[in-house]
């Protein structure tokens, strides 16, 4: 769905942001961006909406040059989730805040009505309430709410759970896995190693402006090096798998996930009993 | 120290009060957690420390906060900000410089730190922090997790006996949100500064901090040593409190009759357990 192309980015005329980038993020997939702080993630995230362009290289949207498209038809058919939601809101009511994302996506006002419901209820918002007296983490809610009221093809998402407590974020999370069941396209920077084992399916690693890993979620996650270099933890199940077996233990590789690991455990258990 | 007695507050804007019937007292030294989900009052108890409740947040007060003796009621904000020290969760909103040096020197200067003071601690709150290369950049050229350093970094450069953040790794990736809390435990162990930390993340909090205490709906439903309230994972997890994945495994090695000892904090001790297990 987007292709990078030697893609080089810079802020300043001096000096390189993101340096000769090529990759792909496959149609229907969970990326997930991850990195240090000023890797370049979030710098990433716009070139991919378009917001900035590149610098040498290009980059396609479905074959499209990205430079090339009208900023219109790439707002139809991408949300962005900018990180601190309060750059983002800019209307007095949450309905006022969908709205104004709908109005200039979506023709029919049926279907616009049909689509604003079924994020109201699905994120339990209240079109009523005026976002700047709401929660950090009930604004990011909105934030999210109006970068895909209107089911864009791609969803982009610049750290989306930042704010949010953990219920709020596996609420949210499922929701943009519910989308994405349906088809919506979702790139994600994200820190938290345990959502991004839960969600995503596709992880690149990036440190001071390039890629270092690009593969599988628990391929990259179960992979110390590829993390380590880049101010990165394993989620705590992995890292703890791979203490085990740097002691020795047999049995837990590739365990991920608490269930699978106490599993194991017993099963060790009962050798050692026997 | 720090004492709350049956202090309530609701904001001139909520439908209900955001705090109920708080009775905290926090000693001098401590290092306490604030957990809990969004709108359970952590930062509206953050704000009763530093006396931005009701000064700047007007509403109805009832009981009492003490710092170090001082109502915060009838204390005046800039008082109590040479005595406790702020961050905030929108460090945008929190930056008042052009440049990252500037900032650190802002709060310094009013603050009357001694001019052959200043670069000593300048240096010190940048390099605790792991940004001594961002000392002369422009604050708007930061990516969001560095500016949430150089918030950071311009309060501990001040040494307020107490501070107070909310929220402050919310933007940082790992390793920087550790190097955060290890700046924390150095000063809470060299200076003896009380630490109040709001946090999501409770695996990090729970490897830094002494006590947790868990707000739900305005009311504190958990408090004690660390240790103590992690006994208590089944409920943290019913109100949706993100339980650090070691100690869900401990519980289920627990429920599985294979271990008996206390919950683990980090990996190491997740590791001590499961070897514990399979001796």
């Amino acid at each position: 769905m987007i292709r990078f192309e030697k893609v080089s980015f810079s802020y300043m005329e001096e000096g390189s942001t993101l340096q000769d980038l090529s990759f792909t993020i496959e149609k229907g997939s969970i990326t997930a961006l991850v990195g240090a702080n000023g890797a370049g993630k979030t710098t990433l995230a716009k070139l991919i909406r378009g917001l900035i362009h590149p610098t040498a290289g290009r980059i396609l949207f479905e074959e499209e040059d990205i430079s090339k498209c009208k900023a219109s038809t790439l707002a139809a058919r991408m949300g962005y989730l900018f990180q601190n939601p309060d750059r983002q809101i800019c209307k007095n009511t949450v309905g006022e805040e969908l709205d104004f994302t709908l109005e200039r996506t979506v023709q029919d006002p049926i279907e616009r009505q049909r689509l604003k419901d079924d994020v109201l209820n699905a994120l339990q918002l209240d079109p009523a309430d005026e976002p700047f007296l709401l929660s950090r983490g009930e604004r990011q809610k909105v934030a999210l709410a109006s970068a895909l009221v209107h089911r864009p093809q791609l969803l982009i998402l610049d750290e989306p759970t930042t704010g949010l407590d953990y219920k709020e974020c596996t609420q949210i999370m499922e929701y943009v896995q519910a989308l994405n069941r349906q088809g919506v396209t979702v790139v994600m920077v994200c820190h938290d190693m345990e959502i991004v084992l839960d969600y995503a399916d596709h992880v690149i690693v990036m440190h001071s402006g390039k890629i270092t890993a690009d593969g599988k979620t628990r391929q990259i996650l179960q992979d110390p090096t590829a993390l380590t270099s880049s101010a990165l933890l394993p989620p705590q199940i992995i890292g703890l798998a791979a203490r085990l077996m740097a002691d020795g233990y047999s049995g837990f590789e590739g365990i991920c996930t608490v269930d699978a690991m106490a599993t194991q455990i017993e099963a060790a258990r009962k050798a050692v009993t026997a | 120290m720090i004492q709350m007695k049956e202090f309530t507050f609701q904001y001139d804007t909520g439908k209900k009060p955001a705090l109920k019937n708080i009775d905290l007292e926090i000693h001098d030294g401590d290092f306490v957690g604030i957990i809990g989900n969004s709108g359970a009052g952590k930062s509206t108890l953050t704000y009763a420390i530093n006396g931005i409740v009701p000064h700047y947040y007007p509403g109805d007060f009832y009981g009492s906060v003490l710092v170090d003796g001082m109502d915060t009621v009838d204390t005046a904000p800039e008082q109590l900000a040479v005595k406790v020290g702020s961050v905030f969760q929108d460090v945008d909103a929190q930056m008042v410089a052009t440049y990252v040096e500037d900032e650190l020197l802002f709060g310094m200067e009013n603050f009357g730190v001694p001019k052959d003071e200043i670069e000593a601690r300048l240096t010190e709150a940048l390099q605790k922090t792991g940004i001594p290369d961002l000392r002369f950049r422009e604050i708007d050229s930061l990516s969001g997790g560095q500016k949430q350093k150089v918030a950071v970094a311009a309060i501990i450069a001040l040494r307020p006996d107490i501070i107070v953040l909310d929220e402050p790794t919310g933007e940082l990736d790992p390793e920087s949100s550790d190097q955060i809390f290890q700046m924390l435990k150095f000063l809470n162990e060299t200076y003896g500064t009380t630490i109040i930390v709001v946090e999501q993340k409770v695996g990090l909090l729970c490897g830094y901090a002494k006590r947790l205490v868990l707000l739900e709906q305005g009311e504190i439903i958990l408090e004690g040593p660390v240790r103590e309230v992690l006994k208590n994972a089944d409920r943290m997890e019913e109100i949706g409190i993100h339980v650090p994945r070691v100690v869900s495994l401990y519980k289920e090695l627990v429920q599985r009759d294979l271990f008996r000892g206390e919950a683990p904090i980090g990996l190491e001790e997740a590791e001590t357990m499961v070897r514990e297990v399979l001796s």
